[in-house]
């Protein structure tokens, strides 16, 4: 490995991590220093085609408080000096080592011969208050999702509107339904009454048993295999109809979301606990009725926007919220997930519902109607598959974090909900969800990605010896796609270092991108909770003693700092992400913020960078495509530009590029290498539509085009003549001014970081 | 390249499409790429841009000459193709190929497709549920009466085509993946009866392994009773 880079490339395409330090700070007063805390980014489930899973099951450490896997031995030995491999591992010597033993198997995944597999089970929810050409596109988007479910997995559908209707799924004859008055909630026990589900054993059906999850291939009246049911609900979908009730003039229809959840996660508590299931909502505008409401009917009165939310003016907020997170809770402790697909012009209450999606490891996808190529073929990805041909979607993950003596765990931040499993590992001071070593994750796929927060519990003179490494073991276990049951491990090791003595090796080992990553969840975990303006100082707070420590330069000489290579993306990625729409709200709807928020919790790395500073690309006769810097001044007459947010992609063409495009020179055959330029872009942005989940908004503009807009409140705004700007200058940490240049950001940064005041 | 091990070329070039997407219902809706591009996509994701350029620390002044310098620019016309800097065409594939070269070829005849289609049916009639057969029947006799009334797209009739002929040939996965490629790219058009042709092949599948099993059973069977001449058997 010839730099750290290749190190940390390394590592994160074998074991999906990213560690914000690679050379680890010895004692806990010398972490703290360090500003950005040991953290990393994991993603469990992490792609490997060349890894294929072992037929056995890992052996555990006989301490019954401990359970660590026998991976990488020489490290666990070091954590656990009790361990003893069983007898069956008898042979063990040089040519003949059990795959855990090599180190290029630090991730491993077992399979579980042993136990039932129970089929996944996807449960509809159908708001049906939608336009006709709504409605129907939906229908369809449905009738084609039960050709791409696997044959035995087994389906529902709830439908809802004013009422809540069950629908009982058979073969033959009549459908029937069960309706649910909209506006009063139930228990879980009263709507497995209601529906039938607490009664003994019927006379034409096969004897339900108490134990449903002793038996998991008995299914319910209104959860059917896909193979058997599919023709009778194609047909079903076919014939459904716009929720009845008349809908008068300056009104909303009445939309019972919260009912239709709250049966549908009672449905599967009382049938399928335990087992990996979906509960889709697709929803076409917010919920007005019933527990869980979050607008009125009128429309005069709008839905709550982040100014109503400021002056405490949202009435049905608290509530509303209180209500969708009893639901997600109960459906996370059944290992099921809920997902969320709301199409509409108008927000639909994701502030509300987001919940439901973030703990339960949920979908949230948002569009303007379902009638829209977004929403279809984001849809149909869900249900797309790797490279083995089985799909990406996992399902009833519990993620357990052991460590060395020396750390312990602050806490996670991720599509999670804790199991609170208090142990000798868990540290007091919490970060994300802490208080515990274990999380569940009921719904991921191979890009869920957490972050998990360390302390180094080290004391200052209790010295490490010579070339000592911490090591951090992740057991994943999961349902399979293909129902199995599996455990990933992952171990991994890096060596402490002193502080004192060591500091530029420490420095050289910092992962700048991962720590970008990891801090933006912190700022993004607190606005959650905090205001808005306290989380932008804390912010800069961090980056202001980040630059103190590891900057070289001459005491009150700003023009003498200088960082090193391994920081010097670091304070743009700052820059950027106090600019970003996950910390700056007011641009942005609530729902909006909501659902930016949700996919960058979630994505790995490379996804989340993007997220924080897009990427742009330009496209020239100069040369090749190159990256430039996300600045104005890259806006040239004689280039097109590729900007990828993630959630949107854009083209756009310079000035002159557009002229030539206007005047047609693409279509002569003189000046092929125009033709060549115009779709070298479109190419490229072809790749990542093609891939890419959720799938983005694309925007194709030019010079003085409206959309334009979307590229330029992105770059750095270097070459505007604002020159107005006020900071404090009194004791409390300084804000640096929201929409200043990049250049009069370092410079404030700089002039902060030498100061000897701060 | 889909999942179709045995498509034509042609066949596989219609598949691959890209549609714009619903600018009336969504703004900047992103484009539609057909079942085939799609399943192209998968394996491991690479993200190819994803390079950075770091902001000059010392903060010198950036070159000038951006949008804001006051006049048109001076516009001739761009370089012309024989110039060597030309640049390098982006790494993904080509995007929105129609295949127009290639001959038109004639539709694909109705009869070819539907009667296959019912001959399979009446192979599973013993070995499938009345009111399954019943169903499945009821849809073919939709699909019949859309395709006779010039409802089904050209790519429809085709792609129907080459499923009979999975079909025939026993190439089951084959035939599901294009019975899943219309489902996805002609939903409006199929869905109501392509459910009961998804079913069929499932009948078919279940059908022939079933004999396939019956057939080893009863080689077995045969073998164990054969003796054979000259050979003494064992006591």
């Amino acid at each position: 490995m010839a730099t750290y880079l290749e190190f940390i490339q390394q590592n994160e395409e074998r074991d999906g991590v990213r560690f914000s330090w690679n050379v680890w700070p010895s004692s806990r007063l010398e972490a703290t220093r360090m500003v950005v805390p040991l953290a990393c980014l994991f993603t469990p489930l992490k792609e490997r085609p060349d890894l294929p899973p072992v037929q056995y099951e890992p052996v555990l450490c006989s301490r019954p408080t401990c359970k660590a896997c026998n991976v990488d031995v020489p490290a666990l030995i070091e954590l656990f000096p009790s361990f003893q491999f069983p007898p069956a591992y008898g042979g063990i010597s040089e040519v003949n080592q059990p795959a855990e033993l090599m180190p290029q198997f630090s991730t491993i995944e077992y399979m579980i011969q042993r136990g039932a597999q129970s089929p996944l089970i996807f449960l509809y929810v159908v708001d049906t208050c939608l336009e006709e050409d709504d409605l129907q596109a939906l229908k369809e988007s449905l009738q084609m999702s039960l050709s791409l479910l696997p044959p035995d997995a087994l389906v529902g559908l709830i439908t809802f509107g004013r009422m809540v209707q069950v629908h009982e799924l058979s073969c033959e004859g009549i459908s029937k339904s069960y309706v649910f008055r909209g506006t009063k909630d139930l228990t879980a026990k009263q709507i497995q009454d209601m529906l039938g589900l607490t009664k003994p054993a019927m006379p034409m059906q096969q004897a339900r048993p108490a134990q449903p999850q002793e038996h998991p291939f008995v299914s319910s009246r209104f959860l059917q295999p896909v193979h058997k049911i599919d023709m009778n609900l194609t047909d079903l979908l076919g014939e459904l109809q716009r929720d009845p009730w008349p809908v008068t003039q300056g009104k909303r229809p009445l939309r019972s979301t919260g009912v239709a959840l709250s049966i549908a996660v009672g449905l599967l508590e009382g049938t399928f606990p335990n087992t990996g299931a979906r509960i889709m909502l697709f929803t076409g505008g917010p919920p007005t009725q019933g527990p869980g409401m979050v607008v009125g009917d009128e429309l005069k009165i709008p839905i709550r926007s982040w100014h109503d939310i400021e002056k405490d003016n949202a009435r049905f907020m608290k509530k509303a919220t209180k209500h969708y997170e009893m639901l997600a809770n109960r459906t996370a402790a059944n290992g099921h997930c809920i997902d969320i697909y709301a199409c509409a012009l108008d927000q639909t209450g994701l502030l509300e519902m987001k919940c439901c999606a973030n703990l339960t490891g949920g979908y949230m996808v948002m569009g303007d109607s379902f009638n829209t190529s977004l929403f279809k073929q984001t849809f149909q990805r869900i249900f797309t598959k790797d490279f083995n041909g089985d799909f990406r979607m996992a399902f009833g993950a519990t993620l357990d974090v052991k460590t060395s003596r020396e750390l312990k765990i602050a806490g996670a931040i991720g599509p999670c909900v804790s199991l609170n499993v208090k142990g000798p590992c868990v540290s007091e001071n919490e970060l994300g969800v802490g208080g515990t070593s274990q999380w569940k994750i009921c719904g991921l796929d191979l890009t869920s990605t957490l972050g998990i927060y360390f302390e180094v519990v080290n004391q200052h003179n209790a010295p490490i010896p010579q070339g000592g490494r911490g090591a951090i073991q992740f057991v994943t276990h999961y349902q399979h796609s293909s129902t199995q049951r599996r455990i990933r491990v992952t171990t991994i090791a890096r060596n402490w270092a002193d502080a004192q003595t060591q500091l530029r090796h420490i420095e050289a080992a910092f992962d700048q991108e991962a720590a970008a990553v990891l801090m933006a969840r912190l700022g993004v975990f607190r606005a959650e909770s905090e205001e808005g303006p306290d989380v932008l100082r804390w912010l800069d707070r961090q980056l202001i003693r980040l630059c103190q420590k590891f900057g070289q330069y001459n005491k009150e000489d700003p023009a003498s700092f200088r960082l090193s290579d391994s920081f010097s993306l670091y304070p743009q990625f700052m820059f950027h992400l106090r600019r970003s729409p996950f910390l700056q709200v007011f641009n942005n709807s609530p729902d909006e913020s909501s659902y930016y928020r949700h996919h960058f919790a979630r994505q790995d790395l490379t996804q989340s960078l993007i997220m924080i500073q897009p990427i742009l690309y330009s496209y020239s006769f100069h040369g090749p495509p190159e990256p430039v810097l996300l600045d104005s001044s890259s806006i040239l007459a004689d280039r097109i530009l590729l900007m990828d947010t993630f959630f949107q992609i854009v083209i756009y063409l310079g000035e002159t590029i557009a002229q030539w495009r206007k005047a047609g020179y693409q279509d002569m055959p003189e000046y092929e290498n125009f033709k060549h330029l115009l779709q070298a872009p479109l190419d490229d942005a072809q790749e990542i539509l093609q891939a890419r989940f959720p799938m983005p908004r694309y925007i194709n503009t030019e010079h003085g085009g409206s959309q334009a807009r979307f590229l330029l409140s992105k770059v750095n705004p270097s070459q505007t003549h604002n020159n107005l700007y006020a900071w404090g200058q009194e004791t409390g940490a300084p804000i640096l001014t929201d929409d200043v240049s990049l250049q009069v950001f370092m410079d404030h940064l700089k002039k902060l970081a030498v100061s000897s005041a701060c | 390249m889909t999942r179709c091990p045995a498509g034509q070329a042609e066949v596989e070039m219609a598949e691959l499409y890209v549609k714009p997407g619903n600018k009336e219902r969504g703004w900047n809706d992103p484009p539609q790429f057909s079942y085939g591009l799609q399943t192209q996509a998968g394996g491991p994701r690479r993200t190819l841009l994803t390079k950075r350029v770091a902001a000059p620390q010392d903060g010198s002044p950036r070159v000038p000459a951006s949008e804001t310098s006051p006049g048109p620019p001076p516009m001739g016309p761009p370089p012309p193709s024989s110039n060597p800097t030309s640049p390098l065409v982006g790494s993904g594939p080509a995007s929105g190929v129609e295949p127009t070269s290639f001959p038109v070829e004639s539709e694909a005849l109705m009869e070819d497709v539907l009667r296959p289609l019912e001959q399979a049916l009446e192979d599973c009639r013993g070995h499938t549920k009345k009111q399954v057969c019943d169903d499945i029947s009821r849809r073919l006799a939709l699909l019949q009466e859309r395709w006779a009334g010039g409802k089904l797209s050209i790519p429809v009739k085709k792609r129907m085509a080459l499923l009979v002929q999975e079909l025939s040939t026993h190439q089951w996965d084959a035939a599901d993946d294009i019975h899943r490629s219309l489902m996805v790219d002609h939903v409006t058009e199929v869905s109501q009866w392509m459910v009961g042709v998804k079913r069929l092949i499932a009948e078919k599948r279940s059908l022939f392994s079933e004999e396939a099993a019956n057939e080893e059973k009863s080689a077995a069977t045969a073998e164990e009773n054969q003796t054979i001449p000259g050979f003494q058997q064992a006591p």
